[in-house]
């Protein structure tokens, strides 16, 4: 199992279109996914776990993934959210 | 069917459309928006498994042929999400899970886990998913359908009578297009929604009839007075004999044309026009010799199972409108927010002073967008026939605001190489007082103006007209209102445009006979009520009216008004 911190830094925050993009790309993977975020834990493969968040700009996620393709899968994750979900901000 | 030994009976309701309609009567169970839970054997878990695992396939294919239809990537992208929500695997777990441990029928297990998700994002308190939250309303509301549908689902015979608790206006077009004839409520208003689409379709209507649900039988004959507002069951072989007759002779006088032009005997001409909201309205526009389409409400395509939010669902749904009738066509803006949302997420203590109409639209780009796109589509397609009408203007930035929109959609339009008509009209309507108050200010500002006289009666009274303890204040007549209208109409000449009147005022008889008093040529009304509103207006002349209106606003009560007008009438 990793774990590894990142920080929401498109401006929207984590809402339906990112969290379905992140979902979307996590759901590739064979790991389990979740997401921690101020005392709560999500599954990162359920857009609506995701969306429960209310993820704004700013906000710290944990993530978490447990499988044989860990590490692509977290690699993946994190570019994804450092590259702003490839929206550029409204 | 019918017992001889059953006597005849008569329940009272509120008169909405005129007319006798008799048939059988097709009864809704009332569509309550709680689903309560229902226990099953453990034998029948792999079935209600099944039909939660069919319902979510045929939804998602659904879904996908929208998706396939609709080119841009806007609402590609939306129905994607939803097509992941449905998909959810949190979601199959904790409806399989209610099913398999609780004992629980499928149909409250996908309630309750939809509404556990939708708690959970409300106490979010992100401002992320107020939309989403009505979305998520809707796909459990549609999901909780689909697996009902699967164990029955009826249909309406031509010539029923729809008996119901309440009915949304979209399903009643649809049993309207089914061939449903008429149409009794237990609750409602004269001014709800439901109703006024059934007068709009000529169906005789009759609501807030007590328990009528409890008391007809579903399939049992019954006779709808439209104009005593009751209904007949069992009724008596002379009774039915009767109404047959009285039938028979409403649809004759139904069909009497209207001349081809509208004038006082004066020759003094004026414009009636409709309002209307569905396609189904048109043949009823054509029929009652309407002008033109003086406001088409563009609600519905937002909500229900009819809903059709993207731009090209709305192209199609506009050309419709437009090819199906003659004449200019105000398409009003979406006027969401107040009563027309009850799927609305956030709470407001004042919805009626609140996120409403053009306030709502400015905040909410995507949805203002992808409408003007349409609209502005639509009417370079029909040159000098579409008119745009935004709602709810309360301040003059609104306006500046929504002209900077239009002119920027167009810009993108032109760009994107597709023709536009640089001069469709724009309007605003008149229902806050402040803009009766500065007419001339605004009217500078737009192309013409559209007095909401059902919206201006309730923010001048300030009544809300769904209140029925109240309803008796809401008056639009009232000589304040009648005021404010006059007001409108010297800024509107001061600033030499016109004004229209779109509200239940222009179809009403003491109120459309002061409209053209005050010099207002162009009044839109139910379909129906043409005919009565033209043959008033033409059997006076325009000094007549004009002593009317003068008298009228003098009064000091909606009452003195009353008798000022019987008394006008008799000489």
């Amino acid at each position: 199992m990793i774990k590894k911190k990142v920080t929401i830094i498109n401006s929207a925050g984590l809402h339906a279109r990112p969290s379905a993009q992140l979902v979307k790309l996590a759901s590739k993977y064979k790991s389990d996914f979740y997401i921690h975020s101020y005392g709560y834990r999500v599954n990162g493969k359920s857009i609506l776990g995701v969306m429960t968040l209310a993820a704004e700009s700013g906000a710290e996620l944990e993530l978490e993934l447990d499988g044989p393709d860990e590490k692509d899968a977290l690699e993946a994750i994190v570019d994804l959210v450092e590259s702003k979900f490839g929206m550029e901000d409204e | 069917m019918e017992a001889t030994n059953v006597k005849e009976g008569i329940i009272k309701g509120r008169s909405i459309g005129d007319g006798v309609a008799i048939g059988k009567a097709f009864l809704i169970s009332s569509k309550s928006k709680t689903v309560s839970p229902t226990s099953i054997t453990k034998g029948a878990v792999k079935n209600n498994k099944n039909r939660f695992l069919k319902a979510r396939t045929s939804l998602i294919d659904e879904l996908q042929l929208m998706a396939d239809e609709l080119k841009d990537s806007g609402s590609a992208e939306i129905i994607d999400t939803q097509q992941q929500i449905i998909k959810d695997a949190e979601i199959e777990r904790n409806v399989f899970e209610i099913i398999e441990n609780k004992l629980l029928s499928v149909d409250f297990a996908i309630y309750q886990t939809y509404c556990q998700f939708i708690e959970r994002l409300k106490e979010s308190g992100s401002e992320l998913f107020r939309q989403r939250i009505v979305d998520l309303e809707d796909l459990r509301d549609r999901f909780i359908s689909k697996v009902s549908d699967q164990k029955n689902k009826k249909s309406v015979k031509k010539g029923a009578l729809i008996v119901a608790r309440e009915i949304s206006p979209t399903d009643l077009v649809s049993y309207y297009e089914d061939g449903a004839v008429g149409l009794v409520m237990e609750k409602g208003g004269v001014t709800s929604h439901a109703a006024i689409i059934a007068k709009s379709l000529g169906m005789p209507c009759i609501v807030s009839a007590d328990h009528v649900t409890k008391e007809v039988q579903n399939n049992e004959l019954i006779i709808l007075d439209g104009e005593s507002g009751s209904l007949i069951h069992h009724p008596s072989k002379k009774t039915l004999k009767e109404y047959k007759k009285k039938a028979a002779k409403g649809d004759k006088l139904k069909t009497k044309k209207c001349s081809d032009t509208f004038e006082t005997s004066d020759g003094f001409s004026f414009t009636l026009k409709a309002n209307i909201e569905f396609e189904a309205e048109l043949p009823k526009v054509k029929k009652q010799g309407a002008q033109g389409i003086g406001l088409l409400r563009t609600e519905s395509l937002l909500f229900g199972h009819r809903r059709r939010k993207s731009e090209e669902e709305q192209l199609a749904f506009y050309n419709t409108i437009l090819e199906g009738s003659e004449g200019p066509v105000t398409i009003r803006l979406f006027d969401i927010g107040g009563d027309k949302s009850s799927g609305r997420a956030v709470k407001e203590g004042n919805p009626f002073l609140g996120w409403r109409g053009i306030r709502l639209l400015l905040d909410e780009k995507e949805l203002l967008r992808n409408q003007l796109r349409a609209i502005l589509k639509i009417a370079a397609k029909h040159p000098g026939r579409v008119k745009i009408l935004v709602p709810m203007i309360s301040i003059i930035n609104e306006v500046k605001d929504i002209r900077k929109e239009i002119e920027q959609i167009q810009s993108e339009l032109l760009s994107e190489g597709i023709k536009i008509d640089d001069n469709v009209p724009l309007g605003l309507m008149v229902e806050v007082p402040s803009v009766a108050l500065s007419a001339y200010q605004f009217a500078k500002e737009v192309d013409f103006l559209s007095v909401g006289t059902n919206d201006l009666t309730q923010y001048t009274m300030a009544v809300d007209r769904g209140n029925e303890r109240i309803c008796n204040l809401f008056q639009h007549y009232h000589p304040s209102v009648l005021r404010l209208i006059k007001m409108t109409v010297e800024g509107a000449e001061k600033a030499a445009i016109e004004v229209s009147v779109c509200g239940e005022l222009a179809g009403d008889e003491i109120g459309a006979a002061c409209l053209i008093g005050f010099g207002i040529k162009d009044l839109s009304m139910v379909p129906e009520s043409i005919p009565k509103i033209s043959g008033l207006l033409g059997s006076r002349s325009k000094s007549d009216f004009e002593a009317l209106a003068e008298a009228a606003v003098e009064r000091s009560s909606a009452e003195e008004i009353e008798e000022l007008f019987q008394e006008w009438k008799s000489n």
